[in-house]
């Protein structure tokens, strides 16, 4: 019996990812290649229709380019787009599920947000009319739409905000998510975090000072579900199958693992939604997504491997390239044994051979990363550097750690921490999945050299997580990190969120890092509040417990007689941001 | 014998046309055990072969992997730049033990199962049978996957864990065999004589009975390897080193088999042609010693 | 009918075994309320973490006995309700799985059987028409071929040579598509299924009507003068087909085995990939329900082949 603390697999748990309007991501992943994962969200978007997709996209480059010529089209009705997701999901209901990329490309479609990102990152009101916080950035009041009202008919109003938050806050583990920044509940039950003013507002109580709190509700806390059809699904939980929200297409029906299909509606409150449907299939191969649509057998589809998108580009397909979300490193836990030692980390993080995974996983067409954030970005530390490929420094701490504590226990294998003077360790990834395999491959071939015994631990995704999640591991890959808002991030690094669950899957509790990053969201100076970004990258960094390997490159990708991506108008005017994440909005779509 | 038929436990008849028995054991025979030979010996000298390291990356300096079969990498190399050839062969060490451990395992307890309910009789032979008959249930693949998912995926549990889908085929077949031979003379004669039960097993019955169990063994070992294959297509296989499964499996994606098909095919063809060649030997074997009879 | 009914009892004692022999391995080796609950299971410091455990151990009577436990499964099952699935999230019943899933495996067999016969009838009959000569060896090597090489192995080449190569065919299935593209998608992996099994078929078939022909009626008819052609088909095909309806009825059972990697290759949402993808997950409650399905299947259709054999030929009737 492998020493699996827990014991076996948990299911459906994908639920800790993605929470909440913390479109969290956090996934058990490389960046690759042919399987699955989730995410979550992401940053910018750069798109460009028409042409091949330029390269690492910037925060800079934004919408504009995506009115591409194009446009000069008259958009029409009908017509169904097929849209390969890399992975399903285990249920659409955003106050219960958590959601994770794929599940945000089916969510987008069947829900509307109350804040969206426009084109510069910043969340403005979409369902919501407005959202006002208070002198001290702790009270956020969010004044609702006239009007609108869900897929069932129910009128969408400050009651069914309450529902809303209520279902998410006694969620198993979407809940773990938003917990972190309200009051808890109190012991009459009754909701301190979100308070009814009148008919169409609320305002929600928030523990910290944040600045940035409407992105938030840009993501699942964000997300709007008929209150009727959350009552029905919390006493029968199959309904999760089946999402009434307000958005421009309406959920029609869903046979897991093939196909998920929603249908124009008719009265969005919005204005005209072009195709009469969508259907979502979940295609976990990358390679065969590209195929799929080599083959015209679907119309669209996203990935984040890169030699799908440099094929795609070739090809010629229209491509919204996105850079600025999340990252794929390795991931230490340091509350146990041997990784609770930074000689051991550090020795970890130097042997990391993270140019042949340039090379040999990314193909060559990657970039590598040195912290969450792209150069490009204001928060980017330049002196942040991520080390590797160094094993002769990793070897003399190695040598160092194992005189000292080598004969302490390592309680995932239940061995000591150190054998004939090598370090013992396992390396945990989702899988069944070759790229993950072959990642595995290169880093243990890297670490046996520098002096790590390696045990590989293979298992399903739910379970990865799951395992990460109470601490069941050494070291895993994992992607995330990468909200356009970096303060929605703050949910995976501060100590509050480590407990017998934590989302700060490292344990790296550090009090003075804490403040740093409460600071930056409370922060609404730009300077300052990069400074302390940086800041708060330089001790991330000297903890040792991600080993970056590179930036995620999300890629959604179109056939040539699918129009109109991207074009969506925000009611104040200005652009929306396009794909967030590998998922973005379909109402302006259309097909000729 | 076919893979299927192994599942179910019976023995499909072979092509050999009634009334003609071939008593020569012919030339395919020793081609078949040539090969055998040939795969055991290169993956028992791997370590001592002028081979290149299976685990090193023979990345070109300015090209991308993975680079097809050329004087250098006879088989081509994978997405990884490492040599195939190599790889297959150090492929063929875990492969070839998984196969053996299991079919050793599902003989020494399948066969002795069956000889002891062939010899016995009776209540034994009931009981035996019918823990058989729910073993032979059981959906092969499923019972495997079961186990190893649920205990680990070890290179010993997964040996094991074929082997005991084995234990019913063998057991069947050792208990047709004794059956056949427990009422004749040389049988009688060493009972009448006031030889013990045991003895007339281990000295009657065993002799008579390895023969089609020799065949059924190499047949088994081609089943053996080829589940194991399965296993890894699954997700399923050790988790430590690689197989000749988790070598094709690791070629199999739609844009990998359309760019590099060798990754793939080099190892599928050297499984299939070991598995043809243990298939072959074996119904040589049972031909040969005309053990037909005695099947299911 | 006390052959029947003896039958059948085994049979009944058969699924018991299986069933109690899984519940059992699962519940003792696996953590069932660590794959309800995920990691709150560990939660035990927390409150509302607790709360859910005990719910969770009500609803599944996690805390009961095992025996009590396999009993009242047992009970659910017999009347249909193979209870819910695992998850913190869904909870759906497993026969909403099962109604979705398993006309799709059923379809993929069908398909595979029938093409299997389809095309093991005629070549077994070239084969036996020409005995012994060129073509019949070259058939013999074919088959056997064909029976050595693995499933997956197979499943590769084909999806190789005619989806990606040929293009002829689909590369995934889609649930949503109409019944005729959804019989397209399906070509593949049944054809993958079907050519090993028609080497089976062709093989047996092949002797057993070598044999027939070198019966007396058979060179009477051709004493008459009835055309060879004729004789094959309409004298000798039948009486040949016992061991043909055996294996082919057997077999299916082992179809049912190599649809989980068939499944698996051609993306086929199946009962095969369902039942992979539940063992991974431990979600106990649906591994339990397709186990019982195929071996149900499996063992029904052994008795179901024992009595055709026994009304079909007289000298095995007991």
């Amino acid at each position: 019996m492998t020493p699996r603390r827990g014991g076996g697999r948990a299911r459906g748990l994908i639920a800790l990812m993605a929470v909440a309007g913390l479109t969290l991501s956090a996934c058990g992943g490389g960046d690759a290649a042919d399987e699955p994962a989730d995410e979550p969200a992401t940053q910018d978007t750069t798109a460009d229709t028409e042409a091949p997709a330029e390269e690492p996209v910037t925060e800079e480059t934004l919408v504009e380019e995506t009115i591409a010529p194009e446009e000069d089209l008259d958009p029409v009705f009908g017509g169904t787009l097929r849209y390969a997701i890399e992975a399903d999901v285990d249920g659409l209901n955003p106050t219960r599920n958590s959601i994770s990329a794929p599940g945000y490309v089916i969510l987008n479609a069947v829900f509307d947000n109350l804040f969206v990102y426009d084109e510069n990152d910043v969340a403005v009101p979409f369902l919501a009319e407005s959202g006002t916080p208070s002198d001290d950035f702790k009270d956020w009041t969010v004044k609702l739409r006239e009007g609108v009202t869900f897929h069932d008919g129910t009128p969408l109003n400050a009651d069914a905000l309450l529902v809303n938050f209520s279902s998410l806050r006694s969620s198993a583990l979407p809940a773990l998510a938003i917990n972190p920044f309200f009051p808890p509940l109190n012991a009459d039950g009754t909701d301190p975090g979100i308070e009814k003013v009148d008919d169409l507002t609320v305002i929600y109580h928030l523990l910290d000072p944040q600045a940035y709190f409407p992105a938030y509700l840009t993501g699942q806390l964000g997300m709007v579900g008929s209150p009727t059809w959350l009552e029905a699904a919390l006493v029968d939980p199959t309904l999760n199958q089946s999402p009434v929200g307000t958005g421009p297409f309406v959920f029609s029906g869903r046979s897991e693992d093939s196909v998920t299909t929603v249908v124009r509606n008719e009265d969005w409150w919005y204005g005209d939604v072009y195709l009469d449907a969508v259907e979502f299939m979940p295609v976990t191969d990358a390679d065969l997504r590209v195929e799929l649509m080599l083959n015209a057998e679907i119309d669209a589809l996203h990935t984040t491997h890169f030699p799908s998108i440099d094929t795609l580009e070739a090809e010629g397909f229209k491509q919204v390239i996105d850079e600025t979300g999340e990252e794929s490193f390795g991931m230490i836990n340091m509350a146990v044994p041997p990784f609770d030692d930074i000689r051991a980390r550090e020795a970890l993080a130097l042997a990391a051979p993270i140019e042949q995974y340039q090379l040999l996983i990314n193909e060559g067409l990657g970039t590598r990363a040195n912290g969450r954030f792209v150069p490009s970005s204001p928060n980017h530390n330049a002196d942040v550097v991520q080390v590797g490929d160094d094993i002769a420094a990793a070897q003399p701490l190695v040598a160092e750690y194992c005189a000292e504590r080598g004969d302490e226990t390592n309680p995932l294998l239940a061995t000591t921490t150190c054998t004939d003077g090598k370090i013992n360790m396992e390396l945990q990834w989702a899988g069944p999945s070759v790229v993950q395999s072959r990642i595995a491959d290169i880093l243990e071939a890297a670490w046996s050299e520098a002096g790590f015994n390696v045990t590989r631990q293979e298992i399903p995704q739910d379970d990865h997580i799951a395992q990460v999640a109470v601490g069941a591991y050494n070291v895993v890959t994992w992607r995330q990190f990468g909200a356009p808002e970096p303060a929605v991030d703050n949910v995976w690094l501060l100590c509050r969120t480590i407990g017998a669950i934590s989302l700060n899957w490292p344990r790296n509790c550090d009090e003075a890092r804490d403040e740093v990053l409460l600071a930056a969201a409370a922060s609404t100076d730009p300077a300052e509040r990069a400074s302390l970004y940086q800041e708060a990258e330089q001790m991330i960094a000297d903890a040792y417990t991600y080993i970056f390997f590179n930036h995620t490159r999300w890629s959604n990708a179109f056939a040539d007689n699918v129009y109109g991506i991207c074009d969506r108008m925000l009611p104040d005017g200005a652009h929306a941001r396009c794909y967030s994440g590998g998922a973005g909005d379909l109402s302006t779509v259309w097909m000729q | 014998m076919s893979e299927p038929s192994a599942e179910t436990g019976v023995t499909v008849p072979m092509a050999a046309e009634p009334g003609r028995v071939q008593r020569r054991i012919g030339i395919g025979f020793w081609l078949s055990m040539s090969w055998i030979v040939l795969v055991v010996l290169a993956a028992v000298l791997a370590p001592w072969l002028p081979l290149k390291d299976p685990d090193a990356n023979y990345i070109v300096t300015g090209t991308r992997p993975p680079y097809g079969p050329s004087w250098t990498h006879p088989f081509g190399t994978d997405q990884d730049a490492r040599d195939l050839f190599s790889r297959v062969i150090f492929g063929a060490r875990t492969s070839l033990i998984i196969g053996f451990v299991a079919i050793s395992f599902g003989m020494i307890i399948g066969g002795g199962l069956g000889i002891i309910a062939g010899y016995y009789r009776k209540w034994v032979d009931r009981t035996i049978s019918v823990v058989m008959l729910i073993l032979l249930s059981f959906p092969a693949l499923i019972l495997a996957i079961l186990i190893t998912s649920l205990i680990d995926r070890g290179l010993f549990t997964i040996s094991v864990t074929l082997g005991i889908l084995a234990i019913a085929p063998v057991g069947r077949l050792a208990r047709a065999a004794t059956l056949s031979f427990a009422e004749r003379e040389f049988v009688t004669a060493a009972r009448s004589l006031g030889a013990s039960n045991g003895r007339i097993i281990v000295r009657e019955l065993l002799p008579n009975v390895v023969i089609p169990m020799a065949a059924l063994a190499l047949l088994g070992m081609a089943v053996a390897i080829v589940a194991e294959g399965g296993l890894a297509f699954l997700g399923l296989s050790i988790e430590k080193g690689f197989t000749w499964g988790k070598l094709i499996l690791y070629g199999a994606g739609a844009r990998d088999l359309e760019r590099a098909p060798w990754i793939s095919f080099a190892p599928i063809l050297v499984l299939f042609i070991t598995v043809l060649a243990l298939n072959y030997a074996g119904d040589r074997i049972r031909d040969y010693f005309d053990v037909k009879e005695i099947s299911l | 009918m006390n052959y029947l009914f003896q039958r059948l009892a085994m049979a009944v004692m058969l699924l018991l075994a299986v069933s109690a022999l899984t519940f059992g391995g699962m519940n003792l080796l696996g953590d069932p309320l660590f794959n309800i609950l995920g990691p709150v299971a560990a939660d035990t410091s927390n409150p509302t973490s607790v709360a859910k455990i005990d719910a969770a151990k009500e609803k599944y009577y996690l805390d009961r006995p095992l025996p009590e436990r396999y009993v009242r499964w047992l009970g659910d099952m017999v009347t249909g309700d193979f209870g819910v699935q695992f998850s913190s999230t869904g909870e759906p019943p497993v026969t909403n799985l099962l109604k979705e899933r398993t006309p799709r495996t059923f379809q993929l067999l069908v398909l595979a059987q029938f093409m299997a016969t389809a095309i093991s009838i005629p070549w077994a009959l070239i084969a036996a028409a020409r005995v012994r000569r060129p073509t019949d060896r070259i058939s013999t090597v074919t088959s056997f071929l064909l029976i050595a090489l693995p499933n997956f192995a197979l499943g590769i080449i084909l999806k190789y040579l005619l989806g990606i190569k040929l293009g002829w065919f689909p590369l995934t299935y889609t649930a949503s598509d109409p019944f005729f593209s959804r019989l397209h998608q399906l070509i593949l992996p049944a054809l993958t299924i079907a050519l090993p099994a028609a080497a089976v078929y062709q093989r047996l078939l092949r002797t057993d009507l070598v044999t027939t022909l070198q019966e007396d009626f058979i060179l009477m008819a051709r004493s008459k003068g009835v055309p060879r052609r004729r004789v094959l088909v309409r004298h000798a095909l039948r009486p040949s087909l016992f061991s043909f309806i055996t294996v082919f009825g057997i077999n299916t059972g082992a179809l049912i085995g190599g649809s989980l990697i068939v499944e698996t290759i051609f993306r086929v949402p199946g009962l095969g990939s369902a039942i992979v993808e539940a063992i991974l997950r431990e979600d106990f409650p649906v591994v339990l329900a397709i186990v019982m399905i195929a071996t149900t299947t499996f063992v029904l259709v052994n008795i179901a082949v024992d009595l055709l054999y026994s009304v079909l030929d007289p000298r095995v009737r007991r």
